[in-house]
């Protein structure tokens, strides 16, 4: 037991490439005994997150779990795990939609070995970024969840799934390039990659590298770090990867994609921009703003003119990301101000949470589309109608998942928009009076979905089909579901690790 | 139990009804109202428990029953934030709207039960799920049950609210209830593609709400930032108001507005689109396409009544540094001429509509603009008096209407006349001998929307609304709702005449009837709510009146009862009312004399006849019966019979297409922005073959084939001597050795 | 006494017969014959090495019983040569022998 806590998260990290290494040992006929040894494989790390979860003291300061090993002493750099409040937020969120995910994807039948495998050395990619507290492993892992996610695009997804997998995964990649050199000044200059280092003495840095004065250096690693994480999010106007890879890919690829890739991007922010580069990211905090608003309206306005379903999920996600740069973006200016420090940290807390609540309600309108995908193939809306009748529970569950999107209060979406709100309104009062237009066309593609899909007469082609959803996909979706209930209802559990890690950080 | 456990347990019976027939008694149907009845039941006794013992309490507007706990986590105590709280709040307004709100949803479920035509078996060959009912049980007739429950849930919930958040997620979720009750029929098809189907409406009304709801909610954050808390009671009365007076003193963004005065105008914008005033207003009408019993309960009595309910909650804030004779605050001036406005401008609407659910919709806007006039010039306790009784009238003419087009429908079957519009007045006539109790329900409530003196609960409450309007002096409010007053009575007369009066119009009016079992459940709930139109009244009679300015101490309350309740809850008691002769002679001559006008001109009317106002106002009457075109949608120009677009659909929805489908999509996602990335892709493409082409092939490849072609030739040169012939390698090898033994032998050539 | 440089000039003589032979003749049998002189040849030339030269040594006599050792030894694996060439391409003439060719 103790050798567990001892090492909790090297073990939630390296489990699922474990699993996915007895998976390329099992024979490839066996595709029951795969897909079950995948689940289980994630269960584990769930399971493991929840002992981290209930034994994370969020009173305490600095990180917790620490686990730190000699890897590359010749540069420095070790292999330095940690957690802090919002770290462990992602890796809860991570923890759940990994077996969720893997459970939908039950029905997959082709190639079923290589896609488990391929999923669970995903989910070693994504645990990674969010434990890492060094600097070269944070690069590690944050381009090692790139490759399976360009396969698993490429292999399982739908028509055009080469492009988008291609765009995809070039789009991410350069974007990363930057990064890599960042990094790579960082560590040469202050002779160590380990990331609490870097915090302290990278923004007072004050030396010249190579002849450049450091103030120039850190503008240009700041620009670096901040177009990597830019793509990821994705801050407007660098999300047009988003669309084609959510559409194409399989579902649970999309519920991964948008459940928790894009959550890696505004890590990256919280955890690196932020408190690497306070002066930069200060002066450039209105643009970003502004980069926000554009992504909550633009997002919420294409998302209403689509006619692919997924493509109006994905869209949605452009929009729901957007207030989570909104509130970086109110926390970057605002942290170090006497004044406006409690607005920072509404903002900061909201976005934290936004990101988790996102991750939920992303991900269960991705598995809903799914379902009705994969029974009619096809996505267009107007080839839907009157589905209600056919598929009540379906209707239902659709309903529910679609309210929480939408930011209906008593759910989940409610309370992480209201507390950006708030922290944005006082800090970008205009933005934020504009942005209310991109909640406004929020409910008008919901409703788009709802009525394309559910209301209407009952559209024959569909007549005689079985489209109801199956138990396991209720299965699938019911954890989501709860929570998104039970946050709306009661957000202090979740919150209060959020804010204490926040409030901690902006001092 | 204490008061404030049994307030926290009065909105609980409704949702835990919802998730219990949502989950597990949705195949039964009588399980399911069984459960939604008990739950609301539960409710109702509850809230009438809180409501009188709060009457017991001495000045109940200091001791009021509040309880919270923290909510939401918020920074520290070392940076200076606390946590925002949730809780419940019973204070006097508290009281007298759960009173009448549990009662007129529990009533309203009474009615459903009959309205789903319970008891009917279900016909699974004429009635699919998602279209209304013809004859059998309503097929959907559970998730009625369950979305009815949900809502009461969120009603109950804005209703003992102590913060705005939480009056908010109250206002949402009936929003949404609002949405999957109108959309209740949602596979309804109307022939022509113009009409609104149920869907449609759905959408309008949620979106159009949407747009107040996100002023509000921007009016919440900004009143949160400034003040640190939510709490009603925090920001309007501890510290005698401290917190208002700071808050009306301090500028803004806006040049001229305070703080009080910006958030007050964010949260009145949210109670236009809720209490659908203009110009938010034209989903209320479309609204109707929902069944008659959603309706009644959320677009007369209880939701819309919210964004009122909202206003008066608010009114401190609104009026922040006003007193009486002040000149009136920013949202008040806001709220005095958008409710005057709005409340003639349906009125004037309502004249010319057939449809008997929409002149109800119409009279509904109208009478709300009533009351929110009535907050703008500060009169408070007659905008919550008016609140209380219109919920009752209101929610009683609708029941009625209802029970009538039940009636019709009846008619229709009976006469085998299928194709009618149940719901056309123009259809109706001479009920009144076919369905008497409907009859003399629906007239006690048309004379009480009509204020009828004295023994109707609207003449008292209007009447209060002019006395208001009067004594402060604000002679255009008084006119104007004076003149709507008239338009009121003219058009209920009206309304009561073509539907009950006269003979009847057509076949299926002449077999309209109200005997068969399910009306049962429906009258019930008609007396029970024409009872209280009649006597809610009779609590507000101001001590001042002559005559009968003692009748509420008759009946057992005190004197003055209303005004010295409600008033409490203010923490500067407005002063009584001196009685003015003035307003009760306007209320008493526009009411009976729209009457009267009304009467006299519809009360007998035939079968095919043209509307009589029709040839008098022209032009007028097309514009009125086309709303103003201040709507989404499209209309039918009469002339040339084409489809053209109101104007909001001009203005607003046409754009937000265009912008939607066409620029972001289309020109800036995939044009502009991929567009770009395409290039870089294509420029990408082009640099790589120019540097295969011009360099890796002809250079590096090139050098390399150079190598291997030199060596080539050398050996293929040279090879030659090897010839396979024995004798000839011994010739080579006698000559090298020759060679040989010469270089190392002889003397002089160098070692 | 016969002069040493008279039995050298006859191995020298020897020699270039046999290295004649070996070079232009065209049958192999005859190449092999030529072989044997060269190394007769030599024989002589140790022999008279030996004699004229070192003559208590032995180590003159032990090297020509080697050589005639060898060249007995190697006539006949050459000879066996010969015939297993003769079967399989039906010729002796060296020349057409030039399957080692490039």
């Amino acid at each position: 037991m103790d050798f567990i806590i001892d090492h909790l998260l090297s073990l939630i990290l390296f489990i699922p490439v474990a699993g996915a290494v007895i998976i390329t040992l099992l024979p490839k006929d066996q595709v029951g005994a795969i897909r079950w040894v995948a689940l289980i494989t994630t269960l584990f790390p769930l399971g493991l997150s929840l002992v981290l979860w209930t034994r994370f003291d969020s009173h305490a300061a600095g990180f917790q779990f620490v686990e730190q090993a000699p890897w590359f002493t010749v540069i420095n750099s070790s292999y330095h795990l940690g957690v802090d409040g919002i770290s462990v937020v992602m890796i809860l969120l991570t923890a759940i939609l990994m077996p969720l995910a893997v459970l939908f994807s039950f029905s997959i039948t082709e190639k079923v070995k290589a896609y488990m495998a391929l999923f669970l050395l995903l989910g070693t990619g994504m645990f990674g970024v969010f434990m890492t507290l060094d600097l070269i492993l944070f690069f590690l892992f944050w381009e090692a969840g790139l490759i399976p996610m360009y396969f698993l695009i490429n292999i399982w997804g739908s028509a055009n799934r080469q492009y988008a997998s291609f765009k995809f995964f070039i789009y991410t990649m350069a974007g990363s390039l930057g990064l890599l050199l960042a990094i790579q000044t960082i560590g040469i200059t202050l002779g160590s990659f380990d990331m609490l280092n870097a915090i302290e003495k990278w923004p007072t840095f004050a030396g010249a590298i190579y002849g450049i004065p450091a103030t120039t250096i850190r503008a240009a690693a700041f620009w670096a770090f901040t177009i990597a994480f830019a793509i990821k999010v994705p801050v407007w106007p660098f999300h047009t990867w988003l669309p084609d890879a959510h559409t194409e890919a399989p579902t649970a690829g999309s519920m991964i994609l948008a459940g928790v890739l894009l959550k890696l991007g505004a890590y990256g922010f919280l955890r690196l921009v932020l408190p690497l580069y306070p002066a930069e990211a200060k002066f450039y905090a209105g643009a970003l703003a502004f980069l926000a608003l554009m992504a909550i309206v633009a997002g919420a306005l294409a998302s209403f003119g689509q006619t692919d379903f997924k493509r109006l999920v994905a869209y949605s996600s452009v929009g729901h990301m957007g207030f989570v740069v909104l509130g970086i973006a109110v926390a970057a200016v605002a942290r170090d101000s006497e004044i406006f420090k409690g607005h920072a940290i509404m903002a900061a807390n909201g976005a934290v949470l936004q990101m988790f609540n996102h991750g939920l309600s992303s991900a269960g309108m991705f598995l809903l589309v799914g379902v009705i995908y994969d029974r009619t193939h096809t996505r267009n809306l107007n080839d839907f109608g009157g589905l209600f009748p056919l598929a009540p529970v379906y209707g239902g569950i659709l309903i529910f998942t679609s309210m929480a999107s939408l930011g209906l209060p008593g759910l989940n979406g409610f309370v992480s928009e209201f507390m950006v709100v708030r922290g944005a309104w006082p800090v970008y009062t205009v933005i934020t009076a504009i942005g209310m237009l991109g909640l406004l066309m929020t409910g008008a593609y919901i409703l788009k979905g709802i009525q394309k899909v559910l209301h209407g007469p009952v559209n024959q082609r569909w007549a005689g089909h079985r489209l109801e959803i199956s138990r396991r996909e209720v299965i699938a979706i019911a954890p989501l579901l709860a929570l998104m209930l039970v946050i709306g209802v009661w957000p202090a559990w979740l919150v209060s690790v959020i804010n204490a890690a926040i409030t901690r950080m902006m001092g | 139990m204490s008061s404030e456990l049994m307030t926290w347990l009065i909105p609980l019976p409704p949702l835990l009804a919802f998730f219990l027939i949502v989950l597990f008694t949705n195949r039964s149907k009588g399980l399911s109202h069984t459960v939604a009845i008990v739950a609301i039941a539960a409710s109702w006794a509850m809230s009438w428990m809180i409501f009188f013992r709060t009457l017991e309490v001495e000045h109940f507007g200091q001791a009021v029953i509040e309880n919270w706990v923290p909510w939401l986590p918020f920074g520290s105590e070392e940076v200076g934030t606390e946590a925002l709280a949730m809780g419940v709040l019973v204070d006097p307004l508290t009281s007298v709207t759960l009173f009448f709100v549990s009662l007129t949803c529990f009533m309203i479920f009474v009615y459903s039960v009959g309205y789903g035509n319970w008891g009917k078996p279900r016909d699974l060959r004429h009635d699919l799920p998602g279209n209304p009912p013809h004859n059998g049980i309503e097929p959907l007739y559970s998730r009625f049950f369950a979305f009815l429950s949900l809502f009461a849930f969120g009603m109950l919930l804005l209703c003992v609210a102590d913060n705005l958040v939480l009056l908010f997620v109250g206002w949402e979720i009936m929003g949404l209830c609002s949405y999957l009750l109108i959309g209740f029929w949602y596979a309804r098809q109307y022939e022509s593609p113009h009409q609104i189907t149920p869907r449609q409406a759905a959408v309008k009304a949620f979106m159009t709400t949407r747009v107040g709801d996100v002023l509000m909610l921007l009016g919440i954050v900004y009143l949160y930032a400034q003040t640190g808390t939510l709490s009603f009671r925090e920001i309007m009365y501890a510290h005698e108001g401290e917190m208002l007076t700071k808050l009306a003193a301090t500028p803004s963004y806006i040049v001229g507005l305070s703080v009080a005065g910006l958030a007050g105008l964010l949260l009145f914008a949210g109670a236009v689109g809720k209490s659908a005033q203009f110009p938010l207003h034209m989903w209320l009408p479309d609204a109707m396409e929902g069944p008659t019993p959603v309706s009644a309960m959320i677009h007369a009595a209880t939701m819309v009544s919210a964004g009122v309910y909202a206003m008066i909650r608010l009114f401190p804030l609104l009026s922040a540094g006003w007193h009486h004779g002040d000149p009136l605050t920013a949202p008040m001036w806001a709220m005095a001429f958008i409710g005057a406005f709005t409340a003639l401008f349906a009125a004037t609407i309502a004249v010319a509509q057939n449809d008997v659910k929409k002149v109800l919709a119409y009279s509904t806007i109208s009478q709300l603009g009533y009351m929110i006039a009535a907050l703008g010039v500060g009169a408070y306790i007659a905008a919550a008096f008016h609140l209380v009784t219109h919920a009752f009238f209101k929610a009683l003419l609708f029941l009625g209407s209802g029970s009538v087009i039940h009636g019709v429908e009846h008619g229709m079957h009976h006469a085998h006349a299928e194709g009618l519009d149940p719901q056309d007045m123009r259809n109706m006539g001479g009920l009144r001998a076919k369905m008497p109790l409907t009859f003399w329900t629906f007239l006690i409530g048309g004379l009480a929307l009509a204020g009828f003196p004295f023994v109707t609960a609207g003449f008292w409450s209007k009447d209060a609304i002019l006395g208001g309007a009067w004594e402060g002096g604000y002679v255009v409010v008084f006119v104007t709702l004076a003149a709507t007053a008239f338009l009121t009575a003219f058009y209920t007369m009206r309304q009561i005449s073509l539907t009950f009066l006269g003979e009847p119009r057509t076949q299926a009016a002449e077999h309209a009837s109200e005997s068969d079992p399910i009306f049962r459940w429906m009258l019930f709930a008609l007396v029970v709510l024409a009872f209280f139109a009649v006597t809610a009244g009779w609590a507000g009679i101001p001590e001042s009146f002559p005559g009968l300015g003692g009748l509420p101490h008759a009946l057992g309350f005190t004197a003055n009862w209303f005004h010295e309740f409600v008033g409490g809850a203010l923490l500067e008691h407005p002063p009584a009312e001196a009685f003015d002769v003035v307003p009760l002679a306007t209320s008493l001559v526009v009411a009976l004399g729209g009457l009267l006008l009304g009467w006299w001109v519809y009360r007998d009317i035939r079968a095919g006849a043209r509307d009589p106002l029709e040839a008098p106002l022209g032009p007028i009457y097309t514009l009125l019966k086309n709303k103003y075109y201040l709507d989404t949608g499209k209309y039918r120009d009469e002339a040339t019979g084409e489809y053209r677009d109101n104007l909001y659909q001009f203005l607003f929805v046409r754009p937000t297409i265009w912008l939607s489908e066409t620029l972001v999509s289309a020109v800036v996602d995939r044009g502009l922005i991929d567009g770009t990335l395409h290039l870089i892709g294509r420029v990408a493409l082009r640099l790589g073959d120019i540097f295969r082409n011009y360099f890796d092939a002809p250079v590096v490849n090139g050098f390399g084939d150079l190598v291997a072609e030199v060596v080539k030739r050398f050996g293929r040169n040279f090879r030659v001597i090897q010839t396979g012939k024995v004798q000839q390698y011994l010739i080579v090898v006698m000559a090298i050795v020759i060679a040989l033994g010469v270089v190392m032998f002889m003397p002089g050539l160098g070692r | 006494m016969i002069p040493l440089s008279w039995y050298l000039t006859l191995a020298a003589a020897v020699f270039c017969v046999g290295l004649y032979g070996v070079l232009a003749r065209k049958n192999a049998v005859a190449i092999l014959m030529g072989i044997e002189l060269m190394l007769n040849a030599v024989n002589i030339n140790l022999v008279a090495f030996w004699h004229y030269l070192t003559p208590t040594l032995a180590s003159g006599q032990m090297f020509a019983i080697i050589v005639f050792t060898v060249a007995a030894a190697e006539a006949a694996v050459g000879l066996a040569l010969i015939i297993s060439i003769y079967r399989r391409r039906n010729t002796v003439v060296a020349e057409e022998i030039d399957l080692m060719k490039w």
